[in-house]
């Protein structure tokens, strides 16, 4: 390497050095370079303004921070606490009502594991309708995060022969059902195709989307084996009076069009110690939910007597999501 | 663009890494946790009957303030056969029992009810089961639901997933005089599908 190259790379360094001991980073730059532009439209917009509302001014200034706030897995408990309360007030200013955003961490010793009774589920898709009612999922394209096949018996588990969207009586004669979701993989490739780190596996296991990070290139979509991630190709829309309005930042808050999103063992409620929605509807109890680092737990019990198994297990993704006959 | 990279990674904790669940699992394992939630929390005030087996002890919800008309002997003064022989004309309280378990040959009212005392359940051999404890019934037949059931394969959880274990009883999900879940249509969301059927 020449003197000359030597010097530009220490060069580099120091600027990078003077950035970083400066507590100035590429964010917070931009922020201030744009900040002063605006500042100016601002002036000018003032003067023209008879009066100004604070309100608007309020919300613009809160929008600016939303728009260049960290990513979440790097942000501090402060900045966490901030981003929650910031989106709060925004909903509230914008239609009146109040929401109530967690940014609870995971538990100690908690790994979350669900298994799924092929021989109890009857299709009755209670599952569905409360996974979308409790994570706000998007009405007009009818996103659904749980898929339940009706497969009908003595061909095995032949997906391309299942129907999905199935509208008879059930359960129906000779077919069984198997619901399949986000199986939460210890070694999950969605987050490693992530160009921005917008999906990261939490320590309880729970793998998760910053939707304020993603930038709806969908490789995640691509790599995973299990149809685990939906897209919001349009607008999300839910009615107001639906909106689920105990929200968390990783899970069911409102997303916007352009983002993946996915379910999160309901994020919102395990951490406070309930159970998914789906495991709550239902009724045959063929979902079952709990911590596998409790030895005397359930699903401990189920894995260690009953026979279980998960899909596509040889591609080495560990989902902690089983599935077991009676 | 690259900065952001390089921020995000090295702020990135460094995982240990397992080979497979069941490795983590058995590194990570903890005989007693203390969970800073619990399900009893969850459930206000539901009165609880305890469940205690040499294997397992956990909780289910209080059956016999949710029957209807509780104490039967309220009513019942007097036994079934004394009552029968008076041939009652009129209409019968317990008319829209329709018994739809097992057959005629295996299980009749009287299997599960005693015709002297009704306010308890009764087992195969006439011992004495509290409406609290319905399961003692059940097991008698249901012996590999009841294992299922005591280690958590069969049935449901009340509410949450932390400790104390709180589980629905038998009689919470299935009716004891028609235990089979009814075939019907999947509950569905107003969808464009089922508007097209229609």
């Amino acid at each position: 390497m020449s003197k000359e190259v030597n010097k530009n790379v220490e060069n580099g360094q120091n600027t990078w050095h003077q950035i970083t001991l400066e507590n100035t980073d590429r964010r917070s730059a931009l922020k201030t370079i744009t900040a002063g532009l605006i500042a100016g439209v601002g002036i000018v917009s003032t003067s023209c303004a008879v009066f100004s509302e604070d309100q608007e001014k309020e919300t613009s200034q809160l929008s600016w921070d939303e728009f260049f706030k960290k990513n979440y897995k790097i942000m501090s408990d402060d900045e966490r606490i901030q981003t929650v309360q910031r989106l709060e007030s925004l909903y509230e200013k914008k239609t009146g009502n109040t929401i109530n955003i967690s940014h609870q961490g995971p538990l100690d010793d908690v790994l979350f594991g669900y298994v799924f009774n092929i021989s109890k589920c009857q299709g009755y898709m209670d599952c569905v309708n409360a996974c979308v009612e409790e994570n706000n999922q998007d009405r007009d394209s009818e996103m659904k995060y749980i898929s339940i096949h009706q497969i009908e018996k003595g061909h095995g588990f032949n997906f391309e022969k299942a129907e999905d969207e199935f509208t008879n009586e059930v359960p129906l004669k000779n077919h069984f059902y198997i619901g399949t979701q986000c199986f939460h993989c210890e070694n999950p490739p969605c987050v490693s195709v992530c160009p921005t780190e917008a999906t990261w596996k939490e320590k309880d296991g729970i793998v998760v989307v910053d939707y304020d990070w993603c930038i709806g290139c969908r490789y995640c979509s691509a790599s995973c084996p299990y149809d685990g991630r939906r897209f919001n190709w349009g607008q999300p829309h839910v009615p107001e009076e639906e909106v689920n309005k105990n929200q968390h930042y990783l899970g069911n808050r409102l997303r916007k069009k352009g983002v993946m999103e996915k379910c999160t063992f309901c994020i919102q409620r395990a951490r406070v110690g309930q159970n998914p929605s789906c495991v709550d509807a239902c009724p045959t109890g063929a979902r079952k939910f709990g911590n596998l680092l409790d030895p005397k737990s359930e699903i401990r019990w189920i894995l260690e007597n009953k026979k279980v198994f998960r899909l596509k297990e040889d591609l080495g993704t560990e989902p902690k999501f089983w599935y077991y006959m009676d | 663009m690259i900065f952001a990279l390089v921020s995000c990674t090295s702020n990135q904790e460094k995982e240990h890494k397992y080979h497979g669940n069941f490795d983590k699992i058995k590194a990570l394992e903890k005989d007693s946790i203390e969970y800073a939630v619990k399900s009893t929390d969850l459930i206000e005030n539901m009165p609880l009957i305890s469940v205690e087996t040499n294997e397992v002890s956990f909780f289910i919800p209080e059956r016999k303030s949710k029957i209807k008309a509780f104490k039967c002997s309220e009513c019942h003064t007097k036994s079934i056969p004394e009552l029968k022989s008076k041939n009652l004309t009129g209409k019968k309280a317990h008319d829209s029992i329709k018994l739809n378990h097992a057959t005629i040959e295996e299980l009749t009212c009287n299997s599960c009810h005693p015709s002297q005392n009704l306010d308890h359940l009764k087992s195969n051999l006439n011992a004495k089961i509290d409406f609290n404890q319905s399961y003692k019934v059940c097991a008698q037949c249901h012996s590999s639901e009841y294992k299922d059931w005591l280690g958590g394969a069969h049935g449901k959880r009340v509410k949450g997933w932390v400790n104390p274990r709180i589980s629905n009883t038998c009689v919470d999900c299935h009716n004891p005089h028609s235990p089979k879940f009814e075939s019907r249509f999947p509950a569905k969301l107003k969808s464009r599908k089922m508007e097209e059927i229609r």
